[in-house]
């Protein structure tokens, strides 16, 4: 394997999907094996990836470098750092637990899995590209995939289901337009996912095209353009491109991820999603913004980070608290975990927003942590609803007698949620609060409160389905009993538990992927204040600080743009 | 101005394909009377065989290099030629398969359907080679010829009587305006071949001239304000013969613009550049907005194909050699991607006998391999990844960029999120809709072919597409130095070695 391991979990997926075309849907057993076999060629090969990952070597490894197009000087260029290494893993994770998940679809099996294994293959290939082309080309690919698994197996909300039109009570096709705010059916769920990501999409794209122009080296190797683009200092519209870019790049990814006001599309995604598919789309989909924007924006723009990131500290405010109160009056168990993801979200920002080595390990570590619990939610909200049907949680209640091993399974999703010790999830909770304490005390102060509401809203939830008294029409609700249906979830359990107690080489691997990223956006202070001419250049070069010490104490006011700056 | 007529064998050589396509037709035309009992599949497989000949003969001189121009420069064979002859004969191979199954819906003349596709092919081969405002009137009414009993060929159907009304009253009024732009052009300049052209003064004769003569090319690739044909016109006609008039005729027009603007016109850049601005945009906002209200499933590849050209002229606006080759490479991945969402619709058209697109619902039911070959097709015209569609659409917002044409590349691009709707519609349709009538579609072996080619041209050029990049750009080379005044000027090394 060695060097190659970043192709077998790219390609083990597509291999996989391109060999389910030939198989018939009536090979139940065959579709299956295929399915979970080439997914876990990927697992095996990524945690390969993440055990044998040097951290202490850091930087990009297991690269692979192929030329695509001479003339536009693009080439498939994979490598991961400690940033994507732990986000590889966690996808093939969630694809594995996925396939498991939706061992019993009936309806067009073999096609569920094809567009699921495109789905989590293009998502992988956006957390191992190092080049600015293919990592929207797979950014862009994973989008696609997702309108097909909402729209075929993918199911309406209540209230949907309960209208009727004006003269009869035949269900409203709904078109599934973005202006239908009235609608509620899985295709405009779905329609909404696709039009809200792609126009947020197409605006990174503009920065991504910007960033190709001005660099002017014929290149969207990210490498090269964070070594040699110089896009400070160039005025354009009252304002100056870098700052422009990094706009276009920021919004434009952060819609995916999803940062408050571009959120809307994410909870309604999820509530229609199938519940392998909001694995996904929750576990690592949303991540592919955060990645995105520190792989891009991050890398090849530190200084305008700096100086712009605060924007994101402002937002992350009101996703916290937003996403938590939506989802302690939602009364849909996707929509409860959908805005608990998107509030959660907001941690990952929070702990971007800081610029601190603690902090924004932290803040990949929470990725990562949260893949496992959300993943673990949505698998059991969808075992739920494929027993009983609904999602309407005042309907439910009392299951716990049906189906104790879910029960006890979702007590601990619940505490890996809301991190509690125990979980890896608490780890990463911890650094993001501590790590932007110092610059950030308002929204520590937010998160703290988000962590409540997480308890309050989860438990609320946990009550409604699981306790309480049962209606009878449940009675024929069984347990996950048989492996298949079990392991799933015991792997991501065994995940979120496992980091908890051995988190070491988790933290230092991301750590290496974040030091030398804060290194060059922190240390590249104002020329105006430290007199040294080469401030970029040098830190690049330079050993990472290894302390967590507030790293902008020389710098008290990042928001205001220095005019002395000049270019190094 | 005298012609010395004194054709040579070489002379002739490079006349090799059209002498060949010509003997052809004539062998057509004499077999289809010999013998009016043959069945009509051997009569297009007849034709298809000369044509594939005639590919083979082109591929042959692409491969050896043998260009040349003859008749005192009106006629060019250059790399580029080739490239639009080959992308001509090519998507009239796949369209003349695609007929196979369609022509029993015609009473009569079956035989010389198969003449005047072939003909009309014939007549777009010259138009690639046009360097001459002559041959270009010439050749763009010969091929048109075809083309106005073609789209009248449903003789009982009404909608198809009108769309050869409509498209022959607006067709011989481009016409016209060709006419009167050439004698404008000739008066003032005197001059007729475009490469003599370079040197002209601007003047208001010369400047309505070129405008009229735009004018209907313009009508030829149906961009915005020339398009009103297209809709009713893609509508009635036979559906083979709106998907050989959705592409061939474009590129052959698109080969006589390039060589207009960028050869004739190259002087002029700084203000056609703005014109073709503002064609591209009106073109590419008007087809995807108004496609959203199609219901037919004809009218919406109509006004998605306004939309396309739209996207093509973004790559002649920028007036560089990198335009020039994303044009090219955006035409030939726009060519696999409409001839396979036609074929489909032939397809279904002939298994359910509609072409509303409420009629595909549950196709993903009923014949998995259409809706998936149709979802492959429509999201390659939508510009999605990994389909040749996003590479080509990539590639000439790259080219656009370079040159700095920002209003363009964002209504370019919130074109792309527009087009996305409706095209998802249909996929909606097939994939999530249930299906009234369950029984399976039957695809016939011709349809089944043209379906596989496309699909692999799509997904081939989407997944790797260096072989194509490295073709459009070597066909484009003539014009690396009159289209790019920079080309002199010392450029940066790191970006000589990449051609662009």
């Amino acid at each position: 394997m060695g060097d190659y391991a970043l192709l077998y979990i790219l390609f083990a997926p597509f291999v996989g999907a391109i060999a389910l075309i030939f198989v018939s849907n009536r090979q139940t057993m065959l579709v299956r094996g295929i399915a979970a076999g080439s997914a876990l060629v990927s697992l095996l090969a990524s945690l390969y990836l993440f055990v044998t990952y040097d951290h202490v070597k850091a930087g990009f490894q297991f690269v692979q470098r192929f030329e695509w197009s001479r003339q536009l000087g693009i080439s498939l260029y994979l490598g991961v750092d400690g940033i994507g290494t732990p986000l590889v893993l966690a996808s093939s994770i969630l694809l594995f637990a996925g396939i498991f998940v939706s061992w019993h679809i009936k309806d067009r099996m073999k096609e569920f899995y094809i567009w699921l294994l495109i789905l989590a293959a293009a998502t992988i290939g956006v957390f191992m590209s190092l080049d600015l082309f293919f990592l929207f080309f797979f950014y862009e690919m994973s989008v696609i995939p997702m309108y097909l698994l909402l729209g075929m197996w993918g199911s309406h909300t209540k209230k949907y289901n309960e209208m009727t039109d004006p003269e009869g009570l035949k269900q409203r096709d709904s078109v599934g337009f973005i202006f239908n705010f009235g609608s509620n059916s899985k295709e405009y769920a779905a329609m909404k996912l696709v039009l809200f990501l792609s126009a947020f999409a197409v605006a990174a794209l503009m920065g991504i095209l910007l960033i190709y122009k001005y660099a002017g080296l014929n290149t969207f190797d990210i490498l090269v353009l964070r070594d040699q683009a110089k896009l400070m200092n160039i005025p354009v519209l009252g304002t100056t491109l870098d700052k422009i870019i990094w706009i276009l790049i920021f919004f434009g990814f952060a819609s995916i991820a999803p940062l408050w006001p571009l959120h809307s599309w994410s909870p309604v995604g999820h509530a229609a999603a199938p519940a392998a598919t909001s694995m996904l789309h929750a576990g690592v989909l949303m991540k592919l913004g955060h990645f995105s924007i520190i792989r891009v924006a991050f890398e090849i723009l530190p200084e305008t980070t700096r100086e712009l990131m605060p924007i994101a500290a402002v937002l992350c405010m009101f996703s916290i608290v937003y996403g938590g109160f939506v989802a302690f009056y939602a009364k849909d168990t996707k929509y409860v975990i959908g805005y608990s993801s998107s509030s959660h979200m907001g941690y990952v920002f929070l702990g971007m927003a800081a610029l601190d080595y603690i902090s924004l390990t932290g803040a990949v570590m929470y990725m990562f942590a949260h893949a496992m619990a959300t993943g673990m939610l949505f698998a059991m909200a969808g075992w739920v609803y494929d027993q009983t049907h609904t999602r309407d949680i005042p309907s439910l209640g009392g299951l716990s007698n049906r189906m104790p091993f879910i029960s006890g399974c979702f007590v601990i999703a619940c505490m890996a949620s809301i991190g509690v010790p125990g979980t890896v999830n608490f780890i990463a909770e911890v650094m993001i609060i501590v790590g932007s304490w110092n610059k950030y005390p308002l929204q520590v102060i937010v998160a703290v409160v988000g962590i409540v509401l997480t308890l309050a809203y989860l438990f609320k939830m946990m009550r409604g389905l699981f306790y309480g008294p049962m209606d009878q029409k449940y009675s024929h609700a069984h347990d996950a009993v048989s492996a298949a249906d079990r392991l799933p979830l015991m792997i991501m359990i065994a995940v979120s538990i496992g980091f908890f107690f051995f988190p070491m080489h988790l933290y230092n691997v991301v750590r290496s992927g974040v030091d030398p990223l804060i290194a060059k956006i922190t240390r590249v202070v104002p020329v105006a204040q430290t007199g040294e001419g080469s401030g970029v250049r040098s830190a690049a070069s330079a050993t990472p600080r290894t302390s967590d010490t507030p790293l902008l104490a020389n710098n008290p006011s990042p928001l205001t743009p220095d005019p002395s700056r000049g270019s190094e | 101005m005298t012609f010395a007529l004194t054709i040579t064998s070489s002379d002739l050589l490079l006349l090799l394909p059209e002498i060949l396509l010509t003997s052809w037709l004539c062998l057509i035309l004499i077999i289809d009377f010999s013998f009016p009992q043959l069945p009509n599949e051997q009569l297009a497989y007849f034709s298809i065989a000369g044509l594939v000949a005639t590919l083979g003969c082109l591929v042959w001189f692409d491969a050896a290099g043998i260009t040349g121009t003859l008749f005192a420069n009106m006629f060019a064979l250059d790399r580029m030629a080739l490239f639009f002859k080959m992308f001509i004969v090519g998507s009239t191979i796949l369209v003349i398969l695609a007929s196979i199954d369609y022509i029993h819906r015609f009473r009569f003349f079956r035989g010389e359907y198969y003449f005047l596709v072939v003909m009309s092919a014939l007549g777009m081969m010259f138009m690639a080679s046009a360097n001459d405002l002559l041959s270009v009137f010439v050749t763009l009414e010969f091929s048109t010829l075809g083309f106005y009993v073609l789209v009248a060929y449903l003789r009982e159907d009404i909608a198809s009587n009108e769309a050869g009304i409509k498209f022959f009253i607006l067709g011989i009024f481009a016409a016209a305006l060709l006419a009167y732009g050439i004698s404008l052009v000739y008066g003032e300049t005197g001059k007729l071949v475009f490469s003599d052209m370079t040197t002209v003064q601007a003047s208001p004769g010369l400047v309505i001239g070129f405008l009229l003569i735009f004018a209907a090319l313009g009508f030829k690739i149906g961009a915005v304000p020339f398009h009103s044909w297209i809709p009713d016109t893609y509508h009635g006609s036979p559906t083979p013969v709106t998907a050989f008039l959705s592409i061939a005729p474009k590129g052959a027009a698109f080969a006589i613009l390039l060589r207009m603007f960028f050869v004739a016109l190259a002087t002029f850049k700084p203000v056609w550049t703005l014109l073709l601005v503002a064609v591209s945009i009106l073109s590419m906002t008007y087809g995807n907005i108004v496609a959203i209200a199609q219901k037919n499933m004809k009218r919406l590849l109509a006004y998605s194909g306004i939309a396309q050209i739209g996207n093509v002229l973004i790559g002649l606006a920028t007036g560089t050699k990198m335009g020039s080759d994303a044009m090219l490479f955006y035409l030939l991945t726009y060519l696999f991607a409409n001839l396979g969402a036609f074929a489909i619709v032939i397809a279904v058209s002939e298994a359910i006998g509609s072409e509303e697109i409420d009629d595909y619902s549950g196709l993903g039911r009923r014949s998995p391999f259409l809706a998936f070959s149709m979802l492959i097709f429509l999201l390659s015209l939508a510009g999605v990844p990994p389909l040749a569609g996003f590479i080509g659409k990539l590639y000439i917002f790259i080219a656009a960029i370079k040159e700095g044409l920002y209003v363009l590349i964002t209504v370019g691009l919130i074109n792309i999120v527009i087009s996305m709707y409706y095209y998802l519609i249909v996929v909606k349709k097939m994939y999530v809709n249930e299906p009234r009538d369950r029984s399976p579609l039957k695809v016939s072996g011709p349809i089944k072919v043209v379906v596989y080619v496309c699909l692999a041209g799509t997904l081939a050029i989407g997944v790797y597409p260096q072989p194509v990049t490295d073709w459009v750009v070597s066909a484009i080379m003539i014009f690396s130095n009159v289209a790019d005044p920079t080309a002199s000027l010392p450029i940066p090394p790191a970006i000589l070695p990449f051609g662009g």
